[in-house]
């Protein structure tokens, strides 16, 4: 240390304009966190990542010579009180082959429930190829007591997934649907009401 | 030598003594008291901690269920345990207490930027702990390891109040550190004495910053996961269900976002700590001091971009798995020119082998050890073998429990004269050492061995062809509590009977600025700021 010399003074003021900008940071921070959910969303229904499937308006162009098998998978939460289950348990078709196949859902319970389904493929990288163009899934489904329906879904396999060198080897995908109860149980006590019987809308959920 | 109007600038406050009895450390603004209290909180907490663990491994002696036979108490006491020990031993020791202590002292600053913020940074911290311990007794506890991974933390398999609890006791433990770490960024960003630059600024300052911006940084997404947890378990959102369309990977993806910086958070402390102490002891400046704080700085940097190593088994494409095997090995680099570095720091010097040196060259052992296994678990092909058995307990007890122990051990013997104004015993300093060393590692190193051979962690029984090594581990772990017991004798002996220590009493190899002020140091120091610039040429 040397004696004698002037000590600069320190700037007042200063330690509060640091400790703000690092708030900035903190806030930006959390901030960044919750948007993460919708960008995550985004992203994958942007890239397909994570095996989140399209979706399509129109049949494709084009097929690949190659045939594949793709299975249907079908699960039921445990609070839906359903049955559900495909109606044919696998297809082989081309890919660029437009398919319709069916599931069948019934309600067991004595009131109307509403259901919604969440439906993901497999292998993940298999879902930017695969396309639906009308599914059950993209609506709610209201199921009166005992009543079972049928519900279509039309898919193709986009055939780029045969020239993709990533994709080449696919030569089996899994589709799968889980059945929820949906939160928005409206309809079903709108239907219950109809009925004359009280709601049941509330404890189909917990 | 400096005008008193400076110093008076500060207000009358700077200069009237410490206060008598309890207001003194309830209402304290003195960094060196809430050092102080930060230390004791963090010495119940490992007593806590200790204990938890402790009872795990005495059930895990012997295969079969012998003491614990409510399984989700079992669970209860791995989360606890894993809490505790992270949240309020590990990083209060080394960040509220050494960084506390020693940033003004080694800075040349009177306080903290922010006196008042630094005490409820510590107050928040107790109620945390508080929280903690409600959660573990209300509603059968939280029995969610953790990483409070939904779904077995959402309101359909912990329907009690304990995750709550645990979660708002994580939530103010978090705001008490992004308080902590906004009090140090600004200190050692505006209140460095003159001629003191970053490039000049001791190692353990450096570390302090690094840790303190991962705090910053990491400590908001925890905090946004919880919240988001909270109204899932309690106001029906579906962040984290995927009933309403969400995804419980997302919680494991915000989770390790920040938990995988929170490992540097409690280690990177410990890294400038050793730093200090292994240039004291071997007499020579540090070896590469601007590659030490750069590869601290890039070790911080790195650990934002590796946390999907922690999630191999999720199902990740075979690209995302390559990305994060390369990011995760590509810390070896930095943390490779921090080992050496210190090989080189002792390399030809005049080794001086005191307490704190022993507990630093046993840091550098498990560190390497532990680094070692990351290095193997980082591969994702091997981590998919190895994920959730002993193996990954080994790895990451060696590198982040017991090494950042080793490196609070170490600081803590290093700076206790400076602290407490006496020295302790250095042979019984030295027994506590070999005693802790060897337990340490007969108690965590067959678990390599039980991981291997695939035993999964979190489980209170196993088969018994896992029983030899168990057995051989909780033996390491009576050992090394009776280490741990034998250290608590040790600061009371030094506090009741110590001798008298100098300002400095390492010798020559000592030279930061918190070795010229007395011992113990007194309540107020750096009142006149010193002079670090280069002496000007006559």
């Amino acid at each position: 240390m040397s004696a004698g010399r002037q000590i600069p003074r320190r700037r007042r003021g200063g330690n509060r304009a640091t400790a703000l900008s690092l708030w900035v940071f903190v806030a930006g921070m959390v901030g960044l966190a919750f948007a993460a959910e919708p960008l995550y969303r985004t992203f994958c229904q942007i890239t397909g990542f994570g095996g989140t499937t399209r979706t399509a308006d129109a049949a494709p162009r084009g097929m690949a010579d190659k045939l594949i098998t793709v299975q249907f998978d079908a699960n039921v939460n445990i609070q839906l009180p359903w049955r559900f289950r495909p109606v044919q348990s696998n297809v082989k078709l081309k890919p660029g082959q437009e398919a319709l196949v069916f599931y069948e859902a019934t309600n067991l319970s004595d009131k109307p429930v509403v259901g919604t389904a969440v439906f993901n493929v497999a292998p993940f990288k298999a879902g930017p190829y695969f396309n639906k163009i009308q599914c059950f899934c993209f609506t709610e489904q209201v199921l009166k007591p005992g009543e079972s329906v049928v519900m279509p879904v039309t898919f193709f396999v986009d055939p780029d997934m045969a020239a993709d060198a990533n994709t080449a080897d696919v030569s089996t995908i899994t589709l799968s649907y889980t059945f929820y109860a949906a939160d928005d149980q409206s309809k079903a006590a709108r239907i219950q009401a109809d009925r004359g019987a009280p709601s049941a809308a509330s404890d189909s959920k917990s | 030598m400096s005008d008193a109007a400076a110093a008076h600038d500060h207000g009358h406050d700077d200069h009237h003594g410490a206060p008598a009895g309890w207001r003194r450390w309830v209402y304290s603004t003195n960094h060196k008291d809430i050092g102080t209290l930060y230390l004791v909180a963090a010495m119940v907490s490992v007593l806590i901690g200790g204990v938890f663990s402790f009872m795990i491994r005495l059930e895990l002696q012997s295969p079969g269920l012998q003491y614990i036979e409510d399984l989700q108490f079992y669970n209860v006491l791995v989360t606890a345990h894993g809490f505790v020990m992270v949240f309020f031993f590990v990083m209060p020791a080394l960040i509220g207490g050494f960084g506390n202590w020693f940033i003004p002292l080694m800075i040349g600053a009177p306080d903290m930027a922010f006196p008042r913020m630094n005490n409820i940074s510590f107050w928040l911290l107790v109620v945390g702990l508080l929280l903690l311990m409600t959660s573990a007794l209300v509603a059968g506890g939280a029995g969610t390891g953790w990483t409070v991974y939904p779904p077995l933390s959402n309101a359909t398999f912990h329907s009690g109040a304990a995750v709550d609890f645990a979660i708002l006791s994580l939530h103010v433990a978090g705001a008490s550190s992004i308080l902590g770490a906004i009090n140090f960024i600004t200190t050692i960003m505006n209140m460095r004495a003159p001629g003191m630059t970053y490039h000049r600024m001791p190692l353990f300052i450096w570390a302090m910053l690094v840790t303190a911006l991962l705090l910053l940084l990491a400590l908001p997404v925890l905090a946004g996961a919880l919240t988001m947890l909270l109204t899932d378990r309690n106001f029906g959102t579906t962040f984290f269900e995927a009933s309403g369309g969400g995804d419980p990977i997302f919680w494991q993806h915000l989770f390790w976002f920040f938990g995988h910086p929170e490992v540097y958070i409690m280690i990177v402390p410990a890294f400038g700590v050793i730093s200090h102490v292994v240039s004291t002891f071997s007499r020579k400046p540090v070896f590469g001091y601007l590659g030490m704080a750069y590869a601290m700085a890039a070790i911080g940097f790195i650990g934002f971009i590796v946390w999907a190593h922690h999630m191999f088994t999720v199902g990740f494409n075979v690209e995302t798995r390559a990305y994060f095997v390369l990011a995760t090995m590509v810390i070896a680099v930095p943390t490779g020119v921090k080992i050496f570095s210190w090989l080189a720091t002792m390399w030809g010097g005049s080794i001086e082998f005191r307490t704190p040196m022993l507990y630093a060259m046993g840091f550098i052992f498990l560190f390497v050890v532990g680094g070692v296994t990351g290095i193997t678990l980082a591969n994702a092909g091997v981590d998919i073998a190895f994920h959730d058995t002993y193996f990954v307990i080994a790895h990451f007890h060696y590198v982040l429990s017991i090494a950042a122990a080793f490196g609070i051990l170490s600081g803590f013997f290093y700076w206790f004269p400076k602290m407490c104004g006496k020295m302790y015993n250095e042979g019984l300093g030295k027994i506590q050492f070999w005693l802790m060393f060897i337990g340490v590692n007969i108690l965590f190193f067959p678990q390599h061995f039980s991981g291997m051979a695939g035993m999964p962690r979190r489980i209170p029984d196993y088969p018994e062809a896992y029983a030899g090594w168990n057995f051989v581990s909780s033996i390491g772990a009576y050992i090394s509590f009776a280490a741990s017991l034998l250290f608590f004798y040790i600061v009371i002996q030094t506090l009741r009977s110590g001798e008298k220590a100098p300002a400095n009493p390492w010798g020559e190899g000592a030279t930061t600025l918190e070795w010229q002020v007395p011992s113990p140091a007194p309540f107020h120091t750096h009142d006149q700021t010193p002079d670090m610039r280069p002496q000007p040429a006559e």
